[in-house]
Formats: C-alpha cells, structure tokens, sequence
C-alpha cells in the first residue's frame, strides 16, 4: 500500500491566558492540544480521525493543511514535509472545514474560477471540471447568484467544490456533515466514497459514530490530544459497534465520562 | 505573478462592482470642490476690489506720452519718495504700482543699450496685481520691441512669500487631502483584510499554494489603485477649485499659473502618500480581529496623519531638506512647496522615496504577518 500521509509524532501546544486556565480548572499555563501523534494514511482509504470536542482533532487538520506550525513533530505528504515543504504540501491537499469560508459577496461562479486559478489550474480542464462538480451537487442552477443570498447546505456543498478545485490527492474534512440535512449529507458521503474509489486518500474527522461505520476504512480514536486507537474499522468493531468502543476507551483514558 | 494578477482582479471586482464602495471614490473630490469653492467664495467676498477705486502709482520720469493715460488711469503721489520706502509701501499694500522709467525713455526707443521700464507691485494684493495689469496694458501700446519691462535682475513682485494666498494653499491642501486620502485608505484597508481574516475568508486564501508576499502584494496594490483613484478624485477637486478658491486674492492668471509639471509632481506625491497609508493601514488590519477592532486602531493613526498634514505650516515656508525624509510630513512640505511656487526638486523626490520605502518595508512585514499563525488563527 502506498503511503500519502505520514504523521510521526506530532505536537502541539497552547497558551492558555488567566481567564481559560480558570475555566480548563488548571493552574498550568500550557495546553498540549495534540500529544505525540502518529498515524499513516495510504493511498485510495478513508481515514477517520473520531474523537470528542476539545481532543485536538482540528488543531492536527490545522497542522496537516499548513496553517499553523507543530511544536515538535512532523509529518510528510506524499513525501513533502508540512514544515519545510509548505507550499509544495498546499498544492497536494484539499482542506475543507467551517473555519474557511467564501466571500459571500461573489458568485460560485466566479469563486470557483477565482481558487481555480490560485492553484494554477489550466483553464480549459478548470471549465470542464467545474461543469461536472457543479451538475453533480447541483450549483449550477445557482452558480450567478451571490453566495450570501444561498442555503447553508448549498454554502456547504460549494465550499466542497471548492476545496477540491486543483482534484488533490489527500483531502482533509472536518466534519464535513455538520449541519446538513440528510439529503445533503448523503450527497456528501456518496462524493466521499466516490473519491476513494478513484483513488484518493480522504482523512475525515467526526464524532459522529454511524459516519465512521459508514465510510472509513481504518479509524484513529482521539482522546484529549493523543491517539488510543488505531486500527481497521473491522478489527475495531469485532466484538463492540464502534460507539461502544469509543466510550469504553474514554473511560479507561479519563477515568470516567466527563461533559 | 499569475496569483497577484488572480488577487488584484478578485479585489478590484469587490470593491468596483460594490455600489456604497464606488461612493468612496467620487464624493471626496466633489467635497473638495465644493468646500474649497465655498471657501474662495467667503474670502473672495470680504477681499473683492471695489470697482470704483483708483489705484495708487509712484512714477519717476513719466513720459509726456503716457502721463495723460495714466493720470486717468492712477492716483498719482507726487511727493518725492525715495526707492527704498516706495517699496516698503507695495510690500504693505499702501502703494499699488511703482514705475522707473529711464531718463529721456521717448528719446531713447530702440537705441543701445534698450530702455527698461522697472515696475514693481505686490502680487498678493488684487489692487497693486490690478495695477500692475493695467500699466502693463497701457506700455504694450508703445513699440514694445522698442523697449523692456522688468528686465534686470531684481525682485518686482514685492509680496511676502510667506504671506498670501500660497499660505493658505500650502496649509489647506495637505491637511485636507492627507485627510481625505487616510479616510479612502481607511475605508477600504480594514474591510480587505481585518474582514477577510474576521469571515474566515483569508484562511481560504492562505490553504493556497499562492505565496503569502503575493497575496500581501495583491492587496497592497488593489487597495492603493482604490484609495488612488480617491486621490486622483480629490486631486482634480482641487484643480477644479483653485480659480473659486483663489478668486479676489490673487488673479486667475496666476492661479492657473501651476504648471503641467506642477500637478504631475503633486500626483506624484500624492501616489506615494497613498502607498504608505495603505501599506501602514494593511498592517494594522491585519493585526485586527475584526473590522471594528481594525477601525479603532487606525483611528490614531488618522490623527498623526492629519497632524503630519498640518505640520507643514508649522515649518514655515523653507525648512531644511532634512524635514522631507519624515514621510508624509515631507509630503505635505513638498506640496506646499509647490503651491507656493518655491518648489524644491530635492525634497520632493525625498519626500517621494521615503513614503516609497516605508511602503515596501510594510509590504515586507505584512508578508511576515500572513505567515504568522499568532496573528492569522488567533481568536
């Protein structure tokens, strides 16, 4: 199997001011968000990163995508570091999270070209691509209308697109169905498996549980910074559904179910 | 190169398709216009010639040929002055005109050396300017290539060049243009990019292979060429203005008196100006949270910018070449300079560099900032 994501060991840590030691309950003036992580993604797999709110799971994404910069640890994507290779690492994914967001103020239209273009896409394959993402979510009937005046799954069905303009080979989504109806959403999680079967490695992060049974291949369980599991999904769930096996972790790790 | 083009064009389709944007650009000049005309009008109304009035010349050996014209013309002194307090009287306004002809002047037409007529007035003063106008018409009916007015080397137009009209132009315009251009750039500096980085759209921009100087660049550039055309609007506002704004305190002719190059170099300056606050108001955009956050940094610094403006008259009217390097304040010096037609090449192209230089050292360090996951990510 060939590897396109290589984590080893990554860290990162934040400051925390008075006012969020108080409500951590800490006294400590550093949080490690994400704790020596290491995990491998391969070529044509969905990879589920599945853990509570608060484990690190975005901040790793963030790291993955080159937003920001591991305290220690690295991580290669097809080879190119995301620290030292940073611009080479952008060119090789697609990121898609609520955190990015289009400018409502232009159409899809033009925002596709416009990401098209700063991936340096040539223009005839761009038109070709965006003819088909379009039909296929269905933008094209709104593709003149300002991205401010649509629905948020329309938003989000966009913001999809658009993410994966330049068709990378490792996609990142970061709970890719929140706050989709389940006709959208199922929209989303057939494009998913659509694209691994042509190939592509999708590291998807959730905490919904029947997300992961549906789609992934092998899963990491992420719990407050660091990685518990990881597995195949089948070798996960031989005795317990995955929930269970969620749940049983966390309790071992935490010692008892904290909200 | 191909991406800054991409973030030009994708900024100047924000901004130029956005009707209240398009505001921005328009309306300072038509400000101008309007409160530099109504200006011109309120100081043209208390310093209007009476048309009835006579004005006063000293003429020392006055042609037989003339004297009946010009006694129409002029009140005529007749006590004998000396050279010395003739002048003084121009310079305070209590003498229009004083005319040297030579001795025997109708006698010695078009002998060698050639009769010069010396007339000294006061620019700054519409009656001694009228004056002026007047002997000059009356002379120009002799032979002219007989004889020549004015021609030594001496000073004849007596005004003050710290007095006048050039004062107020030289105080006005800075002031009011740095204001007009410092609230173009903050219209459009905060929405760009404190905005962008409050919706989460920067982010988008920054998950791009693009490099992060090309997205500053393209900013930096789009923004400018807005907050320019401002400028440029504010500038022909002015143009526009200056024979309202000038009116009964020194004559058209001389307010159209700014040459080609004179507002070549003004546009000049006015280019670098832009390029420095944009440049300044990016970066402190950029360490905004949000739009409000960037609005209330910057307000400060529109502060120091009018003031820079304003620090021109402080100076007086030649200050040392030094005083030019201090961007924006050398700005304003040097369009003073200008106005005030004692214009100093040196220190307007200092003046244009230094704003060029801190343009580019902003342009570097918002580079850093883009890069910056404290200043981009933080929330």
């Amino acid at each position: 199997m060939q590897e396109i994501l290589v984590v080893d060991n990554l860290t990162k840590t934040f400051k925390l001011s008075r006012k969020q030691q108080h409500i951590e309950k800490t006294d400590k003036p550093l949080k490690v968000a994400v704790d020596k992580l290491s995990f491998t993604a391969y070529k044509g797999e969905i990879f589920g990163l599945l853990g509570p709110n608060g484990a690190g799971k975005t901040t790793t994404l963030r790291m993955l995508a080159t937003l920001i910069k591991p305290d220690s640890g690295n991580a290669t994507v097809s080879g190119k570091n995301i620290v030292t290779e940073d611009g080479e690492v952008r060119k090789k994914i697609g990121f898609l999270t609520s955190e990015l967001k289009l400018e409502d103020f232009f159409t899809p239209n033009y925002i596709y070209d416009f990401f098209s273009d700063l991936y340096g896409v040539d223009p005839a394959i761009r038109d070709a691509r965006k003819k088909e993402l379009f039909e296929k979510f269905g933008i094209d009937k709104f593709a003149e209308v300002k991205i401010a005046n649509l629905s948020t799954g329309m938003k989000q069905k966009i913001s999809l697109v658009i993410s994966i303009v330049h068709d990378p080979e490792l996609l990142i989504f970061d709970e890719p169905t929140n706050g989709l109806d389940v006709l959208t959403a199922k929209v989303v999680t057939d494009f998913l498996q659509e694209l691994r079967n042509q190939g592509k490695t999708i590291i998807l992060s959730t905490h919904i549980f029947s997300l992961v049974e549906k789609l992934c291949d092998r899963v990491g369980i992420i719990i407050d910074g660091r990685l518990v599991a990881l597995d195949t999904l089948k070798n996960l769930t031989v005795e317990k559904n995955i929930e269970q096996v969620f749940f049983d972790l966390y309790a071992s790790v935490m010692g008892e179910y904290r909200v | 190169m191909k991406s800054l083009l991409t973030i030009v064009k994708k900024e100047f389709k924000r901004f130029f398709t956005d009707k209240r944007m398009l505001i921005t650009i328009f309306l300072p000049g038509i400000l101008i216009y309007v409160i530099y005309s109504l200006m011109g009008g309120i100081v043209g109304n208390m310093t209007e010639t009476n048309k009835d009035y006579k004005p006063t010349a000293y003429v020392i050996n006055m042609p037989d040929s003339l004297s009946s014209v010009m006694e129409e013309a002029f009140s005529l002194q007749t006590d004998n002055i000396s050279e010395e307090d003739a002048k003084q009287l121009i310079t305070d306004s209590k003498l229009d005109i004083y005319i040297v002809f030579p001795k025997d002047f109708t006698t010695s037409l078009g002998s060698t050396p050639t009769p010069d007529v010396k007339m000294y007035y006061n620019s700054a003063s519409t009656n001694s300017f009228t004056a002026y106008n007047l002997a000059m018409a009356f002379l120009n009916r002799i032979n002219t290539s007989a004889f020549t007015i004015n021609n030594a080397l001496e000073k004849f137009d007596l005004a003050k060049s710290s007095d006048v009209s050039s004062q107020i132009l030289s105080i006005m315009v800075p002031t009011l243009m740095f204001a007009l251009l410092a609230s173009a750039c903050m219209s459009v500096a905060p929405e760009s990019i404190a905005g962008e980085k409050e919706r989460g759209t920067m982010a988008t921009m920054l998950i791009t292979p693009v490099k992060r100087s090309e997205i500053a660049l393209g900013k930096i550039i789009s923004l400018s060429c807005f907050a320019l055309l401002s400028g440029i609007s504010s500038f022909l506002g002015i143009i526009f203005a200056l024979p309202n704004l000038m009116q009964g305190m020194i004559s058209v002719d001389t307010a159209i008196m700014y040459n080609v190059g004179d507002y070549f170099l003004i546009l000049a300056i006015v280019i670098s100006v832009v390029l420095a606050l944009i440049s300044a108001f990016s970066v402190i955009s950029a360490l905004a949270k949000s739009v409000k956050e960037s609005a209330a940094f910057i307000s400060p610094l529109m502060i120091v910018v009018i003031l820079l403006g304003m620090g021109t008259m402080l100076l007086g009217s030649t200050p040392a070449v030094g005083y030019y390097l201090i961007p924006l304040l050398g700005s304003g010096l040097a369009m003073a300079s200008i106005m005030s037609f004692s214009s100093s090449l040196l220190g307007i192209w200092l003046s244009i560099i230094s704003n060029l230089v801190i343009a580019a050292g902003f342009v570097v360090l918002l580079t850093f900032m883009f890069k910056s996951e404290r200043i981009m990510f933080k929330k």
